[in-house]
């Protein structure tokens, strides 16, 4: 019996945690990149640092923090202006994270971003 | 031009050591430390020179002959305005350098300019603020009309003790702006998105704001607290009782960070103890610091979780999203509309409950590691007391 | 573990027989003997059933039994430290920037990661306790001498190993408190003459980088436990040839080998229930990854080094470092060599000079552990 439960618990042990729960080595993926139209952004969920993904031009894409840099409210795309609205204070982005109107002093932080067979691939850092 | 001016220019040009813009430089001979500021100032970079304003011949050698031909000395204090738009309201002058052309217009409106019209020789003129000979750009960070310097350069007059008692000022806006959440930003952060006095009371039409205007003014960076505020009963209230909007509550010059316990104490200044609308603000109140007080909860406890370690991302993102509907529901309260404070607090404090139910689920499974234990060491008493008596069988001599 | 069943003849069942025709089982079972799971010798010209119970009712003093049960104790430990060990390096990578998110995901994610971490802590804690209080009790009761010399310094040299193998654990997880113990532990050891030197040499430089790391982890995993095994080897194959220490001779205190081998499953469940208590009840935090820029508060060198940091500090500032570091050396040396400078007189006087002197010693290492505590406790 004590080998059994020794047993179990070494198996269970050695069974590798989902991926998930991986090291991510500092990478986010951001869906497919084709069906991001140009101009058109999207908001990638990345625990307290939410991104947006936008594309810039048949070949480029943009990666944004999605973090207001007045009081870090989480930003949102404005599908119609095509920009990116803060709900707290009015505050606006444009798509390459400079500020046009509102409280906020700072632009958004961009992100090194690339497209990888078809899906973006953003590198957060560790 | 005859060959002893000429030789004079040449001379005077060897002789001072930033001689371009030549016709300038021999009233420096005389009046070196006018010719120190003036060194530093936008004026002398665009080749305005001495005689611009004070008329007179640059290229005399000799008091006489300098002070003769058009030569119009000190300019009278009322006479400035008139002088700089000489040049400042020609279109055609101002049009390269992208500059209005409108601020002897706005000056005139200004309560410096009907002072000065009434013949007041203590109202500002141009020179109080910009400076006569060392007049810099207003983009330069060393010019005093810099946003940085603007408050120091107000309190020149503003915060003068003699100035304030001849005009009957009672308060040293000055004191109160540096202590304000705004003075606070702008003088020792440096954040130049914070006001600084011409944001509010203009620059060359400065004055007060009027009643039903200070919402306006106030509103040019805190856009949805009128917004919401414009929706509400306090906006045509107010109006027709001839209140300050804004200020009634949050003062003016000495404006604070505005915490959510104001509801308590600015509401009770004109509303009695037990009406509706106190009764509405002690509500309200208790909604933000509900929310508030379920956020904090559940941040310490995710830090908690943090530290076990559990994995805690996605709480931190929900977190940050009910951090969002807080800081998004505080302007709503100027809307007095309860439904509306309730509804994002409500999603603020959901968030914070849920987060909390579920760290703590995640911790209380931790309980079951006691649980474990105690079956663990059941087995193992169990398991120790088989082996003592198979001991005792061996020390016995039986063994087998 | 199961024991051998002391039921059932002499012949042994057809695979085991088939099997001993081909190879010495008895022999290989005398490898664990040798480690002192079991002192008395085999017969390894018997077979393994025959050898095995013709042990079992051999007559043998006390060794799972207080006090002589310290040797068995730390022997114990390793095995423990030694599984939890190769579990934990399923999932470990030594680089500065994986070693703290391998070690996160390992105690979060991973089924019982938690719990493998805490024993493994929990017995290196254990180790270097056990191997210190087996010390203590060789030092006090002199058996140090004659004939046990080479058991004491062989003691002396696995807690030396063991505190190092400690050492380079701390810096595996890259977290706050462990790197800049490691800082603290180094700037020590640097200080000391050839000895720092060497450390130096191998450890491969001042800073603690990704270089050190991959060192501290080499060590960590195959250089000191191999170290540490081959001491405790030799420490039990030492005691097989001198023999317990205080075991009565003759008949009195001495009972079939199979006693003793009761109370030596009782005394491993209860390490183990210890261990797994102590890692469920009181696991050691998990802190923050480390900042090689920022020194966290109260980074203190390792307990077994607060002494000689406190030590190296108690000097007026004049005293050359190297000359302290050589003090520290010279106290190494003269308990290394303790066998040889305490040599055997009138009985009577020289235990209880001993005595006075190691409670002088301990005192003087407390005292030192303490004020080296103290250096850091400030504001």
């Amino acid at each position: 019996m004590w080998g059994l439960a020794a047993a179990g618990v070494g198996l269970s042990f050695l069974r590798a945690p989902s991926a998930g729960h991986r090291p991510s080595e500092g990478t986010v993926r951001c869906g497919p990149f084709s069906t991001l139209a140009i101009g058109e952004g999207r908001f990638v969920p990345h625990g307290a640092r939410p991104l947006f993904v936008v594309r810039a031009s048949e070949s480029e894409v943009l990666a944004l923090s999605a973090v207001c840099t007045h009081l870090h409210c989480v930003l949102r795309w404005d599908p119609g202006s095509r920009t990116i609205q803060c709900p707290c204070h009015a505050g606006a982005f444009d798509r390459s994270g400079a500020v046009l109107s509102g409280p906020p002093s700072r632009p958004l932080p961009q992100l090194e971003a690339d497209v990888r067979a078809d899906e973006i691939v953003v590198h957060v850092g560790s | 031009m005859n060959p002893a001016a000429v030789l004079a220019l040449a001379a005077s040009a060897a002789a001072l050591p930033a001689g371009e813009g030549g016709a300038a430089s021999l009233c420096g001979l005389c009046h070196p430390d006018v010719r120190v500021q003036y060194e530093t100032s936008i004026h002398r970079s665009e080749e305005i020179s001495c005689v611009s304003c004070h008329g007179g011949d640059p290229s005399a050698g000799d008091v006489a002959g300098a002070h003769g031909r058009g030569f119009r000395g000190r300019v009278r204090r009322a006479g400035i305005p008139d002088l700089c738009a000489s040049c400042h309201a020609d279109a055609g002058i101002m049009r390269p350098y992208n500059l209005p052309t409108d601020q002897l217009a706005l000056y005139r409106t200004s309560a410096h300019g009907r002072l000065l019209a009434r013949g007041d020789d203590r109202a500002a003129v141009c020179t109080d603020c910009h400076g006569a000979h060392d007049i810099r750009s207003a983009r330069d960070p060393s010019s005093r009309v810099h946003s940085l310097n603007v408050p120091q350069t107000c309190a020149r007059c503003h915060s003068d003790a003699s100035l304030r008692a001849a005009f009957g000022h009672l308060g040293d806006p000055y004191a109160d702006f540096a202590a304000s959440v705004h003075g606070e930003a702008l003088l020792r952060r440096g954040n130049l998105s914070a006001p600084d006095c011409s944001r509010c009371h203009g620059a060359h039409g400065a004055a007060p704001p009027g009643m039903g205007d200070v919402d306006k003014v106030c509103g040019q960076c805190h856009q949805t607290a009128r917004y919401w505020f414009r929706t509400g009963p306090h906006a045509t209230a107010m109006a027709r009782e001839g209140m300050s909007e804004c200020a009634s509550c949050h003062g003016h010059h000495a404006t604070a960070a505005a915490p959510v316990s104001l509801l308590e104490t600015a509401c009770s200044g004109c509303h009695a103890a037990g009406t509706a609308p106190l009764e509405l603000a002690s509500r309200m109140k208790t909604l933000y610091d509900g929310a508030g007080e379920e956020i904090e909860t559940a941040r310490a406890l995710v830090d908690k979780a943090a530290r076990v370690p559990l994995y805690v991302e996605d709480y931190r993102a929900r977190l940050q999203e009910a951090d969002t509907s807080l800081i998004e529901s505080l302007p709503t309260m100027h809307s007095l509309d309860l439904s509306r404070v309730e509804h994002l607090t409500a999603r603020a404090r959901s968030i914070g409950r849920e987060v909390q139910a579920e760290v703590n689920g995640k911790l209380g499974d931790r309980a079951w590691r006691r649980l474990g234990l105690a079956a663990f060491w059941f087995y193992l008493l169990v398991t120790v007391a088989i082996l003592a008596r198979r001991r005792r069988r061996w020390a016995g001599g039986g063994g087998r | 573990m199961s024991g051998a069943d002391p039921a059932g003849g002499s012949r042994g069942p057809r695979p085991i027989a088939w099997i001993e025709q081909r190879l010495n089982l008895t022999e290989i079972f005398s490898f664990l003997t040798n480690f002192g799971v079991f002192p008395a010798e085999l017969d390894t010209r018997k077979p393994l059933r025959e050898a095995i119970h013709e042990a079992l009712d051999r007559p043998i003093p006390s060794y799972a039994r207080w006090p002589r049960v310290l040797g068995i104790l730390s022997l114990m430990l390793l095995a423990v430290l030694a599984v939890t060990g190769v579990m934990l390096a399923f999932y470990y990578q030594p680089t500065p920037s994986e070693a703290y998110e391998s070690s996160t995901i390992l105690v979060r994610d991973v089924t019982f990661g938690w719990f493998v971490h805490q024993v493994h802590g929990w017995a290196s804690h254990a180790l270097l306790f056990v191997l210190l209080l087996r010390l203590g009790r060789f030092f006090f009761q002199t058996l140090y001498r004659p004939p046990r010399e080479l058991i004491w310094m062989v003691g002396l040299l696995a807690f030396l190993a063991a505190t190092h193998a400690d050492l380079t654990g701390r810096l595996l997880g890259w977290s706050g408190q462990g790197y800049w113990t490691t800082v603290r532990a180094v700037e020590i050891l640097y200080d000391l003459p050839v000895l720092g030197g060497l450390f130096a040499f191998v450890v491969g430089g001042p800073g603690i980088d990704s270089l050190v790391l991959t060192r501290f982890y080499l060590m960590h995993i195959l250089v000191l436990p191999a170290a540490l095994t081959g001491l405790l080897y030799l420490g039990s194959a030492g005691v097989r040839r001198v023999g317990l220490s205080g075991a009565p001779e003759g008949g009195a205190g001495r009972a079939a080998y199979a006693v003793y081998l009761h109370d030596l499953m009782i005394l491993a469940l209860l390490t183990v229930g210890a261990l797994v208590t102590l890692a469920t009840l009181l696991p050691a935090p998990f802190d923050q990854p480390a900042d090689p820029l920022v020194t966290p508060r109260g980074a203190r060198p390792p307990w077994y080094l607060l002494a000689s940091y406190g030590f190296m500090e108690a000097f007026p500032g004049w005293f050359p470092r190297w000359a302290r570091g050589l003090l520290v050396e010279a106290a190494l040396v003269c308990a290394l060599l303790l066998p040889f400078l305490d040599r055997p007189g009138k009985e009577g006087r020289r235990v209880r000079t001993a005595r006075i002197l190691a409670a002088a010693a301990i005192a003087a290492w407390l005292t030192f552990t303490w004020y080296g505590w103290r250096l850091e406790a400030g504001p």
